[in-house]
């Protein structure tokens, strides 16, 4: 027997995958409060999440300037990955803060509150994933949880009609993406992304890379529902529990591009030249389509859902230079768009919890009925369609400004379909305040949720007058993105 | 290219051999149709009644919790196999990996999955 049998040596330094593990350990606790709890007190399986994951976050905030590879470039932790992995924390903690009550409603909260961790857990290995294989494990983890999520009201026929839509289209859309991924992996003989990206870049282009761009373009395209790779997203996002719509809109979406940013700005820069204009192309069909389909929408999930089709074209804008500004611009877009879509869906569900219709009509004389949840809704909707001084507009200035010099034709369609998008925003707005309401009983508001909207309505006024410092701090990470 | 060119033959043959065999028997087949050729073909005994019938779930949620520990089984195999070699660190992993599994059983079980009803 040797004798360093029991010795500790560890093949690598796992202090670097320390937000991983806890927030795997949070999952599992709760988890595991759901079966000893009682389920009287239950309810407080929301509090402990949401203590969980700012604890986590203050571990990110700590871990910020840190920068390392884990087994050759496998799992990379630098500040372009904790910004994300903050961002999604924080769409976390806003959709269990906002829409407890709902989920009280919908029972089973450990399995709930655990999955929307574990969720989380996907998207965080997304972000910081430097190999196909760990970005695989995290997009799967991620998409499973959601699966399981999307159908959580098993009664409900239009849950679970989701739930099968969202099954089926993001087994179909792993597919494809993976067979790109293979064909990358047979072309280069690496399935790490930065080795990867050294490789091509020496290489000729060949037929078969073509292909694999082409199936991963598209199988990346179904995670951020850009056109045409969409049609899944307004079934789900109307079928699905509010709050998971939410999270669905926000945090898969975000990670989704977190690691499209990887794959292509420091896998594929060699052929860049060679994807951009699809990209480009794509942006701009995607925020066409997005715009002009949302615009005869009746219901406000639906037509929440066709605006965020809509924002992901936007976001895609930023990856077709693949410069640093245009990374910023994602990131920045990114998390602002955590703010105003937590808000917009947080009403909903609120609403919802009160009039059980996700109807645009019902929203009529929302104003008087309760100032608050209007005013949100209209700060929301005003930041996403980009009018000073919110939020939203610094984040489309950033966006756009990085391709001003090549790609001028995709500005004026951004700003043309920005125009038109205020016309569907406003028009919940009109409704919201010049109708008078049906049933005028005032709608008190329970603290949780005021304290999130509240929050999330300063979030947006406070970027969108002063967006220096957010700016500064994403140039930071967007910078380290490219010292690996 | 040439390599390529290979495989690209080898994919052009193989298409030939498959389409050619149905292509071949569709041409020179007698057809002489009785009601027992048109059935849809099926392995085993013809069906009785509905196939439109419904499954106890309860047969699912036994064989994916059989599933997850015959998975288990292997991890836990190739690690008893190498245990010498691979020390500590590999030991609590395993235990680690093994608490979740645990954890995920005391879930089903307090569920009631592991009820027959």
């Amino acid at each position: 027997m040797p004798a360093d049998m029991f010795a500790l040596t560890l093949p690598f330094d796992p202090s670097a995958l320390t937000l991983e593990m806890l927030m795997a350990g949070l999952a599992m606790l709760v988890l595991i409060l759901g079966i000893i709890v009682p389920k009287g007190a239950r309810h407080g399986l929301g509090w402990v999440s949401l203590l969980g994951i700012l604890g986590i976050m203050a571990v990110a905030v700590s871990l910020w300037g840190e920068k390392r590879e884990l087994l050759n470039g496998m799992y990379l932790l630098d500040n372009y990955a904790l910004f994300w992995k903050i961002t999604f924390m924080t769409a976390a903690a806003l959709v269990i803060l906002g829409c407890m009550r709902f989920v009280d409603n919908m029972g089973n909260q450990a399995e709930y509150y655990s999955l929307t961790l574990f969720a989380t857990l996907g998207m965080m290995v997304m972000a910081s994933a430097g190999d196909f294989i760990t970005f695989y494990l995290g997009l799967e983890l991620m998409t499973l949880s959601f699966v399981i999520l999307v159908c959580f009201r098993k009664t409900d026929a239009k849950s679970v009609e989701a739930g099968i839509k969202y099954l089926l289209l993001a087994g179909m859309s792993s597919a494809v993406l993976l067979y790109g991924l293979t064909l990358i992996y047979g072309l280069t003989g690496s399935i790490t992304i930065l080795e990867i990206g050294r490789i091509i870049a020496m290489q000729p282009l060949s037929p078969a890379l073509v292909l694999a761009v082409v199936l991963v373009i598209a199988g990346l395209g179904f995670k951020v529902s850009a056109v045409p790779f969409h049609m899944w997203s307004p079934d789900v996002y109307e079928g699905a529990p509010t709050p998971v719509t939410a999270y669905l809109a926000v945090g898969s979406k975000a990670a989704s591009f977190a690691i499209i940013l990887r794959l292509f700005v420091s896998g594929l820069p060699g052929i860049w030249e060679n994807w951009a204009m699809v990209m480009a192309i794509l942006a701009a069909v995607t925020i066409i389509v997005g715009n002009l389909v949302a615009i005869p929408q009746t219901n406000i999930k639906r037509m929440l859902a066709y605006s965020s089709i809509a924002q992901a074209g936007y976001i895609l804008v930023g990856l077709v230079t693949a410069t640093e500004a245009g990374i910023k611009g994602v990131m920045f877009y990114c998390f602002l768009y955590v703010f105003a879509t937590m808000a917009a869906f947080v009403v909903a569900t609120y609403y919802y919890n009160v009039s059980g219709s996700d109807e645009l009509r019902d929203y009529a004389g929302l104003a008087q009925r309760s100032p608050l949840l209007a005013a949100v809704m209209l700060v929301a909707l005003l930041s996403m369609a980009g009018i000073p001084p919110l939020a939203g507009f610094a984040g489309k200035f950033y966006l756009f400004s990085s391709i001003v010099g090549d790609f001028l034709w995709l500005v004026f369609v951004g700003l043309i379909m920005s125009m038109v998008s205020v016309y569907y925003y406003l028009r919940v707005a009109l409704v919201m305040y010049r109708d008078d309401p049906v049933d005028a009983t005032p709608i008190s508001v329970s603290s949780p949720v005021a304290v999130t909207l509240v929050f999330a309505t300063i979030a947006t006024l406070v970027i969108g007058i002063c967006p220096g410092p957010l700016s500064e701090v994403v140039n930071g990470a967007a910078h380290t993105f490219f010292l690996h | 290219m040439s390599d390529w060119a290979g495989v690209f033959i080898f994919f052009v043959v193989a298409l030939i051999f498959g389409a050619g065999g149905i292509a071949t028997s569709f041409l020179i087949q007698p057809r002489r149709d009785t009601p027992l050729k048109l059935e849809p073909y099926e392995c085993g005994m013809p069906t009785q009644g509905s196939t439109w019938i419904q499954f106890k779930t309860g047969y699912f949620l036994y064989a994916l919790l059989f599933v997850i520990f015959d998975v288990e089984t292997i991890y836990l195999y190739a690690w008893a196999v190498k245990f010498q070699s691979l020390g500590l660190f590999a030991f609590i992993e395993m235990i680690i990996f093994v608490f979740i599994l645990i954890v995920g059983l005391w879930y089903a079980w307090k569920e009631g999955a592991l009820e027959w009803q």
